[in-house]
């Protein structure tokens, strides 16, 4: 008997030291039916003793006596048994046992009492779906859609499923969880836009374990389209509130030379010398003088007060008034300045200008021949204003060669005292009367003036043609001086400073006789034994009166009497229409530049007033 | 004096009355006089119930089977037959789908029934015994009242349903659950083991098979 024991001690120690032994007890940790129809089984096998061991798996049912194997060790992989629809029934008790056999021995495992019941774990949800929608009131939402597991029956009703989702955004840490129920779609509000969020679904039996989780999907909330909208509109509102205001400040600086681009003022009849001021103010008599009015009506002295008066045109205002200086004190007729432009809105605004130019304008002033627009009133006078203005002016001119009493030899067949006598005539009845009329009188004026002018033009023409031919002949200018001693203007003796005109050159040099020569020579054709000219101006008096000394540089070359001659056939057929550009040549040439001061030969225009 | 104002009051409550009455419209309870409850509504009701009684049966058990964890001796000694497996309740999906509706019905109804002595003995079994009793007692006295509801539940779902199959339940004999009087311990636990195990299966039937009624009548199998 010992020796028995000792043998079977012998004999454990040799199988221990071969490192064999007996298979460890399996244990079978997890039976799960994923739709109540079917279940599994997994165990743990022990230690397997160093030796091929052999895993079994048996089972009872409750009520049975009868032990069964597992009928499938291979579905659900390694130390399992599966468990078909057929060997499954439910509300039954399973009793469950594993067994490990070596060739060392056998162990069993203990036994596990299993109702199918109460161990159903689904598989998670499927085919989830995200999406994007909007209500009706624009507000933006998440639906969540998905299908539960393929195998469980959820139609017949046998299985009833439970779903929970979650989800969380990019940023977030947390996931934030949601029961569903038994629908199997979600609506998910207050979203933040533009974020990226995660979404996961589970399902869990009415009686059962939650599933895990399933397939991750994201989804990216799109911008507020609203929102954005709002944006966009405020930032185009600033934008255009803000451009607006740049236009508005735009406009407000050069507004006046837009609207005169865009608008060209309409150019008015203007009569130099003539101050709206005065109109406006109501001061007839004031304005009348202005105008070269002596009295109203005028009276018969007023034939000489053409002969003797001296148009002198420098820039601006300077007049020789011989005798008539004191009756009309600051009176400053000009001659008319010829602008290209004629038809430009120069005119009123020339006019303007003139009204309240300084009396010390520099040639700048644009010549123009400008009736001044009586009606118009200052209109944006510092726009086109000449550079040079002086306001302090206060003498008005009377452009329009009208009112010019001019010391220049009248031509042949000419009634100078009359016409522009008339003109100054009708100009003061007028300047008492409507505006309009005088308007109308001076644009008629104007037109005579231009009339007049054009055929100036040709007469300048002839004459430089023949003083070619006269020049080396005549030195003397005898042929000339007759018509000029004809024409020769009575100068009046009374003011030291006047001299009589004797004639214009070709250059346009005025060519003038000292004034004590006047009375011998009027109306007498006489060769002039001295040709001193005063031609220099030496000042400006404060009456705005030119002072004028001689100058022995300029000669006597103009044939202007000759050319005079030939002017009344010409005139006739002058026409308005031509007027305007013809005068405007006309006036050029009438222009002499003596010095600084531009002269304009009023003979130029007498012709208009017959 | 008084007794003026007090008619003129009372006058002019009661016109008052009128007035609020003529401008209430009772509403009617049941559209076209059928008053009747719709069948999915009765059955959702019904099967609330029984989902309700079957948490309450599966947390007794629960509470029970902690004392007992792993002593696999004493479940395995514990479990033996549920008297109500008499009853021929189908054992699984494709059994419960093959019996007719009304049948099912009634089988449910017998299963309901059958419990109600049960529980009205395991409140006074259990009481005082276990360390759980309290919840045990208290579940078991739930589940007693509502499983009377669930029964007035099914009685309407077949009167309304198969009004014809009405009063067809099934009282077979079963067996009963031991009595426990004069018991020793172990045995009275293992006995009440038994029976709230049984409790939980029969509630958790009653509860599939309504579910699985429901889809088929209501929702014609399209659940």
């Amino acid at each position: 008997m010992p020796s028995a024991l000792a043998f079977i001690f012998l004999f454990l120690n040799i199988s221990l030291l071969n490192g064999q032994s007996p298979p460890g007890k399996p244990e079978i940790h997890k039976c799960r039916s994923p739709d109540k129809e079917t279940f599994t089984c997994w165990w743990n096998p022990g230690t397997d003793g160093g030796l091929p061991t052999n895993y079994s798996l048996t089972y009872s049912k409750e009520g049975e006596k009868t032990t069964h194997e597992c009928p499938d060790y291979k579905t659900s992989g390694p130390n399992s048994c599966f468990f078909s629809k057929q060997y499954t029934s439910i509300w039954k008790i399973y009793i469950i046992t594993v067994n490990a056999t070596n060739q060392m021995g056998s162990s069993a495992s203990d036994p596990l009492y299993v109702d199918v019941t109460y161990i159903v774990e689904p598989e998670p949800p499927r085919n989830l779906t995200l999406e994007v929608k909007q209500l009706k009131d624009k507000k933006m939402y998440l639906w969540i859609k998905w299908s539960p597991p393929t195998i469980t029956d959820v139609k017949t009703g046998w299985f009833t499923m439970e779903y929970e989702i979650r989800l969380k955004s990019e940023e977030a840490d947390e996931w934030e969880t949601h029961f569903t129920g038994q629908q199997t779609h979600f609506k998910v509000f207050d979203l933040y836009p533009g974020q990226k969020y995660f979404v996961q679904t589970r399902c869990k039996p009415d009686h059962g374990y939650w599933s895990r989780w399933g397939q991750e999907n994201s989804i990216e909330i799109p911008n507020d389209f609203t929102l954005k909208n709002t944006t966009v509109w405020i930032i185009v509102a600033i934008l255009s509130a803000v451009i607006c205001l740049i236009m508005v400040w735009a406009v407000a600086l050069k507004g006046y030379s837009m609207m005169t681009c865009i608008f060209p003022p309409v150019p008015g009849p203007k009569i130099k010398g003539f101050d709206t001021h005065l109109l406006e103010k109501g001061k007839s008599e004031e304005l009348l003088t202005a105008l070269g009015c002596q009295d109203f009506p005028p009276t018969s002295d007023s034939e000489d007060l053409l002969v003797e008066f001296l148009e002198v045109d420098d820039s601006e205002d300077v007049q020789l008034m011989p005798s008539h200086s004191k009756e009309y004190p600051g009176q400053g007729v000009k001659p008319t300045h010829l602008d290209p432009d004629n038809d430009s809105g120069h005119g009123s605004y020339d006019s303007h200008s003139l009204l309240s130019e300084k009396c010390e304008e520099p040639q700048v002033y644009p010549p123009a021949f400008h009736i001044p627009d009586i009606i118009e009133k200052p209109e944006n006078p510092e726009a086109n204003l000449p550079p040079t203005q002086d306001a302090q002016c206060s003498i008005p001119y009377f452009h329009a060669d009208v009112s010019k009493s001019s010391t220049w030899p009248l031509l042949p067949g000419q009634h100078m005292t009359r016409s522009p006598y008339h003109s100054i005539a009708d100009v003061c009845k007028l300047a008492g009367g409507p505006v309009d009329t005088l308007t109308s009188f001076l644009d008629k004026a104007g037109k005579n003036v231009l009339k007049y002018s054009k055929t100036l033009e040709t007469e300048e023409e002839k004459v430089a043609g023949q003083e070619k031919k006269s020049f080396h002949s005549e030195t003397k200018q005898n042929t000339s001086q007759p018509l000029l001693q004809e024409n020769a203007p009575i100068v009046y003796a009374k003011p030291p400073d006047y001299v009589e005109i004797h004639k214009v050159n070709k250059n346009g040099v005025l060519s003038l006789f000292p004034k004590q020569k006047e009375n011998d020579q009027a109306e007498k054709p006489g060769v002039p034994e001295t040709s001193k000219e005063y031609a220099k101006v030496s000042g400006v008096t404060d009456d705005d009166i030119l002072v004028l000394v001689p100058d022995s540089q300029v000669q006597n070359t103009a044939l202007f009497g000759e050319s005079a001659k030939k002017a009344p056939p010409s005139l006739e057929q002058n026409q308005s229409e031509k007027d305007l550009a013809s005068f405007a040549a006309a006036s050029s040439n009438c222009r002499l530049q003596l010095g600084r001061l531009d002269y304009l030969d009023p003979t130029c225009f007498m012709h208009s007033f017959h | 004096m008084i007794n003026v104002q007090k008619t003129g009051t009372l006058l002019l409550l009661v016109m008052s009355n009128l007035m609020f009455c003529r401008s209430v419209h009772p509403l009617p309870i049941c559209p076209g006089g059928n008053c009747q409850m719709p069948l999915q509504e009765l059955f959702d009701r019904v099967i609330m119930l029984s989902h309700y009684i079957y948490m309450l049966s599966a947390d007794m058990f629960i509470e029970l089977d902690k004392q007992y964890a792993q002593d696999h001796e004493f479940i395995a000694k514990a479990i033996s037959d549920c008297p109500t497996s008499s009853l021929a309740t189908p054992e699984g999906k494709e059994e419960a789908q093959q019996v007719p509706p009304e049948v099912l019905l009634n089988l449910i109804l017998s299963l309901v029934h059958s419990w109600n002595d049960p529980l009205f003995q395991l409140v006074t079994e259990v009481d005082g015994i276990h360390e759980a009793s309290d919840a045990i007692i208290s579940r078991a006295k739930e589940i007693g009242e509502q499983n009377k509801r669930l029964l007035e539940g099914i009685e309407k779902i077949l009167g309304q349903a198969y009004p014809e199959a009405k009063g067809n339940e099934v009282y077979s004999v079963w067996s009963q659950f031991p009595s426990l009087q004069g018991v020793d311990e172990e045995s009275r636990d293992l006995a009440i083991y038994n029976k709230i195990r049984c409790l939980r299966r029969d509630s958790h039937k009653v509860d599939n098979y309504l579910k699985l009624l429901r889809c088929r009548i209501v929702h014609n199998n399209n659940c």
